[in-house]
């Protein structure tokens, strides 16, 4: 019934309408102009609409920054996090100012040279010298946000070595959930593939691996001692899923048939962050970041960071998959 | 030979099946936007779910059949959504729709030639790109839904039914469109090329063409090199799907099996396509570059400043496109240093484009601007592309991607350069080239409705899309509502919803004045805009061959606006010189340095 | 007014009496529009030949024997460039005689390439090496992919060999109108050249 009348509305709006067109074009062609000649006057109504715009963009800009950047991740909770942020902080300062004053000069030079019959356009086909200028600035902005960058990125994307002292933990993705491997003492993680799936073996340890006889399966949270690099390796069973911990800046997809790494240093216990976002339920999470069926939406896992004594005790609790 | 048969025969070859490039580009053009309705109409369902997470609404009842249970979408159809959603609007409505139109209406006209290179392959590039479309909405009533992993249907997920339904006949059915439809566009651009090189008019230089003309002819070329590319993806994932090779797939367990595949690397896939994937954004970006570049001069009443330096830029960003392409996979893996390397040349390419931006504004300053809806859209174009290739600059340093890769921060990054900057280019063009596209004026009133409308809403749409990726919201998820971290971030989406909405309505519109004004709009006169290009040197009433009699030769370029004698006053008594009008003694050509 | 409108749309309507001006369009077009045709296609089979580099990847494929019939492939295709060569070049001498015979034998022996092809084929099978399917590896899929693919250009190559062999017999081609043949030499020059490359590339990186 709804239907039949939104239809029915929708043809007599399409009908009012054509016939309101007709008659404007008729009443222009009666004072002798031709409807569709944009008037001296109407340009410049749109130039002055245009310079209510830059304001409001502007304007909508710095209220969506008051609603809004409160809502931002809280403070890194890695060690390499905090380079991350700052650079972040570097692009921002130099693009936000560049979005600014473009839009004030765009909208601006549009107001002021609306079209009036009583000026010439200025004839100004090219200047090597501005041309100059403004490939040579940029180029050089983004040299700086490019070696500051890479700095950056050839220190995060470095595994931990191996003589360092460090967590090893296997994460693997699979729809919809997560299961994180823990190395044990031997500081190695067992062998493992898919044919070997079996009950409570979720992720196809080879247990006939001497490295595998003390790993621990965990799932549906799993902790990290304060101040220890962690060091992961990523797996995934049937799609490709992607590990993001935001609060860690830390990302990495889980590619099947392949095993993936990242690592970062946790600086900021869970109790510690509960304090300074003012949320005595908050909880570190990993999400999964990469389509990967139905549930994609609900594939989460806790990230609890504690200190180290009471990381040992929750892991001693652990059992090993051959217990 | 009786009368009707012979009229039957005239309408097929006339109307269906013709092979004069200004009808051809009118099929691409409403077979473009009735695409990009569909796809439209999408977004806003899906829009609803995220606005209202898990609220009953009549119209997904009405409109999703059993993709939807008591007027709640199922969470694997919203992925069927969006899926759908962003490859009907990237190639059927960006690529095709916008290349198709105004390759095939401009580059005629602008160089001087009565039609393309061979008329017969043109008409073949609509048909199959008729047959793609269609293929691929029939994919959406099939058993187990559309096509499901997302627009860039990365294997595993989109090889196994067993993942998620649409991975079924719906992905089948896509390859199949797609297959058709990169041969459509391979087909259109082979064209093109030897259109522009070969098929010039007396006089018209490579100089002297029209920046719409080097869009159009970089497009092209960027296809020719990139779509095969795709089209070989796209036949190694048949053959994973359908014939029980490994190339992408290896030491899968699902559905409580384990595969028979083994040996193959899903990046492989992400490889090959996003070799096709980074430059297919500049094929849909380009075009509206060179519409704008065309507008904005012609409406100012100025020539576009810096016209080799914005020949150069575009042919930069062509080159550069076909090295950028891992910064779609910085996290995939792949060694770092490929990583560096990415990240060096992804930010050389906001160069170029901060060049074109400059010479934009340039271009404007000083000058005395007609404001129709055409120029206000390019005006917009600028305002976007701004907004949306400053957030380039964050995603493609690759220790800034970590926290925003796949977050809500590319969607608004990827929506705002394409979702805005290159469909406001294509609608400044239907705006500016409909007097050449029907003979008649769309009506302007609306147009300014529409445009201010859209720009409004279309800001309030995405945004809001940086902060949501900024706190760390995933993209392609059905709702938020299972995070407490991101509780606060729903009424954003339902900021976002209603703006959504809006902006949707705003398009009707649009179509409303497209349709009228096609139909009976006022009639339109040779050269309503006073500009200099050949275009508008040809008869409303379209025939095949463009210009009775002879060719125009060609004196000079296309940028002679506002030039003035010593005196100050206007060369030849107008503000506009048209490049028919040979050059006066002591004139030098404007293009010339 | 009408009658002169009417009497100017008829002199420079494309559809109707301007043959000449459609046969300079063809000449003028059709062998732009073939090479970029080919590089289209150079760009597919770029993409297949990078997509085996990136699968070895690391570890090296196993090494696969290369049928001997592949071998005669390659003469065999290399024999129908020059015999096409031969037969366009007959034409340009007035020789029609010869022409039409060259231009028979590239049919033949474009027909026996895809003979030798299946030869391969069924060679590698029959030593166990599969295209799909739980037995198969990546090259032995890629091996059979790339040569397959190449067998379907080819196909099409023979098509338009076909045509151009029609149009001698029916004397059609002369010195000052060879264009179609051209068109279809360039082509066909093409296919060798890929069979080439693809030969040495499958040689080298899977064998």
């Amino acid at each position: 019934m709804m239907t039949i009348v939104v239809i029915i509305t929708a043809i007599l709006i399409v009908i009012v309408g054509s016939q309101l067109l007709k008659i404007a074009e008729l009443k222009a062609k009666s004072k002798g102009e031709l409807i569709y000649e944009v008037s001296e006057k109407q340009g410049k109504s749109q130039a002055v609409i245009l310079l209510i715009f830059m304001f409001g963009l502007i304007g909508f800009f710095f209220w969506q920054m008051y609603a809004w950047y409160g809502l931002r991740l809280p403070v890194s909770a890695s060690a390499h996090g905090e380079a991350i942020d700052y650079l972040s902080d570097v692009t921002f300062l130099i693009i936000t100012p560049v979005f600014l004053l473009t839009h004030v000069v765009l909208l601006w030079f549009c107001f002021k040279y609306a079209y009036s019959s009583k000026r010439k356009a200025l004839f100004f086909s090219h200047s090597n010298k501005l041309e100059t200028v403004w490939t040579v600035a940029p180029a050089l902005v983004l040299t700086v946000l490019i070696l500051m960058g890479l700095t950056s990125w050839n220190e995060i994307m470095t595994p931990v070595p191996s003589e360092t002292e460090h967590v090893l933990i296997e994460l693997t993705g699979q729809q919809f959930n997560w299961t994180a491997r823990y190395a044990g003492d031997d500081k190695k993680l067992g062998r493992s593939h898919v044919s070997l799936i079996e009950g409570v073996n979720g992720t196809g340890v080879d247990l006939s691996d001497v490295d595998a006889k003390d790993d621990k399966l965990v799932k549906g949270e799993f902790h990290l001692p304060i101040g220890v690099p962690v060091q992961f390796v990523f797996r995934s069973l049937d799609v490709i899923h992607s590990a993001y911990l935001p609060h860690f800046r830390a990302q990495m997809n889980c590619v099947p048939g392949i095993t993936t790494q990242f690592n970062f240093t946790p600086t900021i216990t869970t109790e510690e962050m509960r304090i300074k976002v003012g949320n005595d339920e908050f909880n570190y999470v990993l999400l999964c970041n990469k389509i990967c069926g139905a549930a994609h939406y609900n594939m989460q896992m806790d990230v609890i960071v504690e200190s180290q004594e009471d990381y040992d005790k929750w892991l001693a609790e652990q059992k090993t998959l051959v217990e | 030979m009786s009368t009707h048969q012979h009229h039957t025969k005239d309408f097929l070859f006339t109307y269906v099946f013709s092979t004069d490039h200004k009808m051809i580009s009118k099929q691409f053009l409403i077979t473009g936007f009735l695409m990009g309705f569909i796809g439209l109409i999408m977004s806003t369902l899906f829009r609803l779910q995220l606005g209202w997470p898990g609220e009953s609404f009549e119209i997904v009842e009405l409109l999703m059949g059993s993709w939807q249970e008591n007027g709640v979408m199922n969470p694997d159809k919203y992925l069927a959504l969006v899926t759908m959603h962003g490859t009907i609007m990237v190639f059927f409505l960006l690529t095709a729709g916008l290349s198709g139109t105004f390759s095939n209406l401009l580059i005629p006209l602008q160089i001087g030639a009565r039609d393309m290179a061979s008329g017969f392959l043109n008409m073949l590039s609509y048909w199959f790109f008729f047959v793609s479309s269609v293929i691929m909405l029939i994919s959406l009533f099939v058993e187990g839904g559309s096509a499901s992993a997302g627009w860039t249907i990365y294997p595993p997920l989109s090889a196994l039914p067993q993942a998620i339904p649409g991975s079924g006949a719906g992905m089948t059915l896509w390859l199949i469109a797609m297959s058709i439809f990169i041969v459509s566009s391979l087909i259109g651009s082979l064209n093109y090329i030897v259109t522009v090189f070969n098929l010039r008019t007396k006089g018209m230089s490579m100089t002297r063409l029209p920046l719409t003309i080097w869009a159009f002819l970089l497009t092209a070329v960027l296809g020719v090199l990139s779509f095969p590319v795709l089209l070989s993806a796209a036949l190694l994932l048949v053959f994973d799907r359908s014939f029980g090779t490994s190339f992408y797939l290896s030491d899968i367990y699902i559905g409580g099996q384990v595969l028979d595949h083994s040996g193959g690397s899903p990046i492989l896939f992400e490889h090959l396509f996003w070799f096709l994937g980074h430059p297919e954004v500049y094929i849909v970006l380009l075009p509206a570059l060179g519409i704008t570049s065309e507008i904005i001069s012609t409406m100012s009443r100025k020539p576009i400043f810096g016209y080799r330096a914005m020949i150069g830029s575009m042919m930069a960003i062509a080159f550069l496109s076909f090295i950028v392409w891992g910064h779609h996979m910085f996290l995939t893996g792949m060694n770092p240093f490929l990583g560096s390397v990415f990240t060096f040349t992804t930010l050389l390419i906001a160069i170029p484009s901060a060049v074109k931006v400059f010479n934009y504004l340039t271009t404007l300053w000083k000058g005395n601007i007609v404001f129709t809806p055409a120029t206000l859209f390019s005006v917009g174009l600028v305002s976007t592309f701004i907004s949306g290739g400053v957030t380039g600059l964050v995603l493609g340093n690759s220790a800034l991607d970590i926290n925003v890769h796949d977050t809500y921060f590319v969607i608004g990054h990827f929506h705002i350069v394409m979702g805005l900057s290159a469909i406001f280019g294509m609608f400044a063009g239907v705006y500016h080239w409909f007097p050449k596209l029907f003979g008649r004026m769309m009506n302007n009133k609306l147009g300014n409705v529409h445009f201010w409308f859209t720009i409004v809403c279309s800001y309030g749409v995405f945004f809001p899309m940086h902060f949501l990726g900024f706190a760390g919201v995933p993209r392609r998820y059905y709702t938020f509502s299972e995070f407490p971290m991101f509780e606060e971030m729903i009424s954003i989406n339902e900021f976002i919803s209603i703006f959504a909405i809006i902006a949707m309505l705003a398009q009707l519109v649009f179509f409303f004045n497209f349709v009228y004004s096609a139909l009976r709009g006022p009639k339109a006169p040779m050269n309503p805009w006073r500009a200099n290009s050949l275009e508008w040197t040809t008869p409303v009433e379209h025939f095949h061959g463009n210009w009775y009699g002879e060719i125009p030769t060609v004196y000079r370029w296309p940028y002679d606006y506002s030039k003035v004698d010593s005196n100050g006053d206007y060369l030849y008594g107008e503000d506009f010189i048209p490049q028919t009008t040979p050059l006066g003694e002591n004139e030098k050509d404007g293009g010339e340095h | 007014m009408k009658k002169m409108e009417e009497n100017i749309k008829q002199m420079t309507t494309l559809r109707a009496e301007n043959i000449n001006y459609k046969e300079e369009l063809k000449r003028k077009t059709s062998k732009p529009l073939i090479w970029i045709g080919i590089v289209s296609i150079i760009m597919f089979f770029g993409g297949l030949t990078s997509a085996v580099i990136v699968s070895q990847g690391g570890g090296g494929f196993l090494a696969i024997e290369m049928p001997f019939s592949f071998t005669i492939s390659t003469v065999i295709i290399v024999l129908s460039s020059v015999a096409f060569q031969f037969g366009l070049i007959s034409v340009k001498k007035g020789n029609y005689l010869a022409a039409k015979l060259s231009i028979t034998l590239t049919l033949i022996l474009g027909l026996l390439f895809i003979v030798t092809q299946y030869m391969g084929w069924t060679f590698l099978h029959d030593n166990g090496y599969y295209a799909a399917g739980k037995d198969s590896t990546q090259e032995s899929s890629f091996l059979y992919l790339l040569t397959g693919l190449h067998v379907v250009h080819l196909i099409g190559g023979l098509f338009s060999l076909l045509f151009v062999l029609v149009k001698t017999m029916k004397n059609k081609y002369s010195l000052e109108n060879i264009t179609g043949m051209q068109v279809s030499i360039i082509y066909w020059h093409f296919l060798g050249a890929l069979w080439i490359y693809l030969f040495l590339f499958l040689r080298f990186i899977i064998a």
